[in-house]
């Protein structure tokens, strides 16, 4: 490894964390579309800022991009104020406006501006070692990697002093306003830092990787805990480590760089979508079919319940009775035998002393209407679930 | 060229025609369908779906190894609609909400899109120029298959949802009660979806995958605020998007260097701030202008109100009071002074007012609906 390799991978996984926490943020709160519309709407901030500095790096032209940024919300928030479209309408018809603009600026300047559409998009992280920061005369390291680390250092002292307000403004905003700490100045403190974090980022990495870097990150740790301070720690995990697993794939696939990091982000998605314990798709469908199989079983033992007389009770009846395929009667029925709910003679189905206990418990919460109790109840009684 | 020079142009020249007849041919179909999405709160499904159809053209390219528009586009519909499907996967089966689903879907589909698109550039049989218009759309690219393809496209599109008319109408403004009506909602769902996703597809070669989502939404939006009909509201829509299409094409034509998308969107959403403002029913001005006659008319009455609680109480009701006691507090200024003694409510004679007979009447009927209405 040649030291622009070591920097640019640096720049990546600062880049990864600096998007990380405020994505988080953003996930949480319902606004992850806030994010790509800033990332879009920032373009005539910096076309502007960059008519004024000549320079995509001058703090000048990050403040007015990051301006942009919040004018933006503040945009979509009014059109959505006035209630003649809806919330996610008024973004799409706010940033796509916005970078109309960007991209007719540059273009009826395309010859005295060095700013093409694509750069910002799309960004290069491989040209950014090149970028040199000079500080009297010495080469300190490249230009992004000190404006991503003094974004993300003030991110994280933010963070820290901030912490408590930002976690009860974003789950309950009525208690934090009762509390006296304002959501409108956390709502509004938390967009700022998500445009200063997407403006100092396109340079390094385009638009659109800003978008996968703070919502992908805190989406895949959102389906693995409920826990903000873990969700906070997972997000910067699975960003840094995309980040770079993002630059080897990119190197040994000769391609782009923030592509492959946003790739190598949906592959550890997919997986922790699919995969999750409790939260992922897998296990959801799992929990489905266990839950219909036992509602099934409770349907089944109300019905012997109900029924004294043999002719109910036969084991062919019941089939036609209850109305059920005839895979999904075994699978109760044995799910009942195993629990010892019920016992079989002579091709009769009777309930056990158990299952009777079991049966007028939950008859009694059904008529109660305490529904909710049988999921405890199911702990107690079942040795297997459905 | 300037825009007359352009009309005069436009029924001569080849090139001109087949550009502004597909951007009014899409305006227009984007126009019908958006108005579906906006209605079905999928605004931003286009700016997602159009954004995961990017890995589906690069696929498409490194299979074919064509660049076809026609195969490259089936591409773009196929992973636009796997994006889709997946938005709806995660909604409903994960916490996930919406919104993070489709910003998920957006970028990480647009990312592996880009990791494509430069893992071809670099390969040796280069003859892949040209794909990057996908990104930010080339009307001028537009030929004469591509526009018969558009009309082709919307013309089933207008036959289907004139056909399954009822059926969408129905799921859009209420689900449940379709269901119960035994109409197969999951199909009529996929089918305004597919349909939605197609229009999303054929927007990307001329507009491009950032401002699409425009393409779809804002004639949509625009039209939304001048009815409260479904049929009008498509119809304007298409009209609207058409609209914008031609005169987006007409501007970018008569300028140098002004691509023809982002001025499309930027014509659609001129018409979006009009409507805003301007429309009679819900615009901004009109409601403001409500908003202030209500205002003075309740300051009027309340005036009234507080003259009829005085003149009450003496035995005259026309019994002259100063002006003096009157304050704002009650809704009163010179201006509504004047506007009482005009409808001959009350009487003034120097510091004096009186009420009339009339005015009596009317205030002690104020808030008696059951004598209003008759």
């Amino acid at each position: 490894m040649n030291s622009p390799q070591i920097e640019i991978q640096l720049i990546a996984v600062v880049v990864a964390i600096a998007c990380a926490i405020p994505g988080v943020f953003l996930v949480l709160r319902k606004m992850a579309l806030i994010s790509d519309a800033i990332s879009h709407s920032i373009l005539p901030g910096i076309v502007i800022g960059f008519f004024i500095t000549q320079d995509l790096n001058s703090p000048l032209l990050i403040l007015l991009a990051a301006i942009t940024g919040v004018i933006t919300v503040v945009l979509v928030e009014w059109i959505q104020k006035t209630g003649l479209v809806k919330e996610d309408t008024a973004i799409g018809l706010v940033f796509p406006a916005l970078f109309s603009i960007g991209v007719i600026l540059i273009a009826k300047n395309a010859n005295d501006v060095h700013l093409d559409v694509d750069a910002v998009l799309l960004g290069e992280l491989a040209f950014a070692p090149f970028d040199r920061l000079l500080l009297f005369g010495n080469d300190v390291g490249p230009k992004s990697l000190w404006v991503m680390g003094t974004i993300l250092i003030s991110t994280i002292v933010l963070l820290l002093l901030f912490f408590k307000e930002l976690k009860v403004s974003t789950f309950d905003s009525g208690l934090s306003a009762a509390l006296g700490i304002s959501p409108v100045i956390m709502h509004y403190g938390l967009m700022s830092v998500s445009s200063v974090t997407v403006v100092g980022a396109f340079d390094a990495v385009g638009a659109i990787l800003v978008v996968a870097l703070m919502i992908a990150p805190a989406a895949t740790a959102y389906l693995l805990t409920s826990d903000l301070k873990k969700m906070l720690w997972l997000a910067i995990t699975f960003g840094s480590i995309a980040a770079l697993g993002g630059y080897w794939v990119a190197h040994w696939l000769d391609a782009s760089i923030s592509g492959s990091i946003s790739t190598v982000l949906g592959v550890i998605f997919l997986f922790v979508y699919l995969f999750a314990p409790r939260k992922g798709l897998i296990s959801v469908l799992y929990r489905q079919k266990q839950q219909r199989t036992e509602v099934s079983l409770i349907t089944f033992l109300l019905h012997l319940n109900n029924h004294s007389e043999e002719r109910e009770r036969h084991i062919n009846h019941l089939q036609e009775h209850i109305n059920w395929q005839k895979i999904r009667s075994k699978t109760v029925l044995d799910l009942a035998l195993k629990n010892n709910m019920v016992t079989v003679t002579n091709n009769v189905v009777s309930l056990t002393k158990k299952g009777d206990e079991f049966t007028n418990l939950a008859l009694e919460y059904i008529i109660t209407n305490k529904d909710e109790k049988i999921e405890h109840m199911k702990d107690d009684f079942f040795l297997f679930r459905g | 060229m300037n825009i007359t020079e352009y009309f005069e142009l436009l029924f001569t020249d080849y090139t001109l025609r087949t550009i502004t007849l597909g951007t009014a041919v899409l305006g227009a179909i984007c126009g019908m369908l958006g108005s579906f999405a906006v209605l079905r709160k999928q605004s931003l499904l286009g700016d997602a779906i159009s954004h995961a159809a990017l890995p589906g053209i690069a696929i498409a390219f490194l299979i074919t190894g064509t660049k076809d528009s026609n195969i490259l586009l089936l591409g773009a519909l196929i992973s636009g609609l796997v994006g889709t499907f997946w938005i709806r996967g995660m909604i409903t089966k994960t916490h996930l909400k919406s919104d993070t689903a489709l910003g998920l879907v957006l970028s990480l589909f647009f990312g592996f899109g880009m990791l494509l698109l430069t893992f071809i550039q670099k390969q040796p049989n280069a003859n892949q120029a040209g794909l990057d218009k996908y990104l930010f759309g080339q009307a001028a690219t537009l030929v004469e298959s591509d526009v018969r393809l558009m009309v082709i496209v919307t013309g089933i599109a207008l036959f289907i949802m004139l056909l399954f008319w009822k059926e969408f109408k129905l799921l859009l403004f209420d689900a449940d009660y379709t269901k119960t009506l035994g109409f197969n909602t999951k199909l009529i769902d996929v089918l305004i979806t597919f349909f939605i996703v197609l229009a999303i597809v054929l927007g990307l070669q001329t507009v491009g995958v950032v401002l699409m989502s425009a393409m779809l939404l804002a004639p949509a939006a625009a039209a939304r605020q001048w009815t409260n009909n479904l049929g009008t509201m498509v119809f304007l829509a298409a009209i609207f998007g058409a609209f914008s299409g031609v005169v987006g094409t007409a501007v970018s034509a008569s300028q140098n260097n002004l691509s023809t998308g982002p001025v499309i969107v930027l014509i659609a959403a001129v018409f979006v701030l009009f409507s805003f403002i301007f429309s009679p029913g819900r615009g901004l001005l009109f409601r403001e202008i409500r908003f202030r006659q209500n205002r003075r008319d309740l300051h009027l009455k309340k005036t009234l109100q507080f003259m009829y609680g005085i003149a009450k109480t003496h035995e005259n009701s026309s019994h002259p009071h100063a002006i003096r006691i009157l304050n704002n507090f009650h809704g009163f200024t010179k201006g509504t002074l004047r506007k009482l003694e005009e409808k001959e409510w009350i009487e003034i004679s120097g510091q004096q007012w009186s009420l009339t007979s009339e005015g009596f009447t009317e205030a002690r009927d104020l808030y008696n609906q059951q004598k209003k209405d008759e």
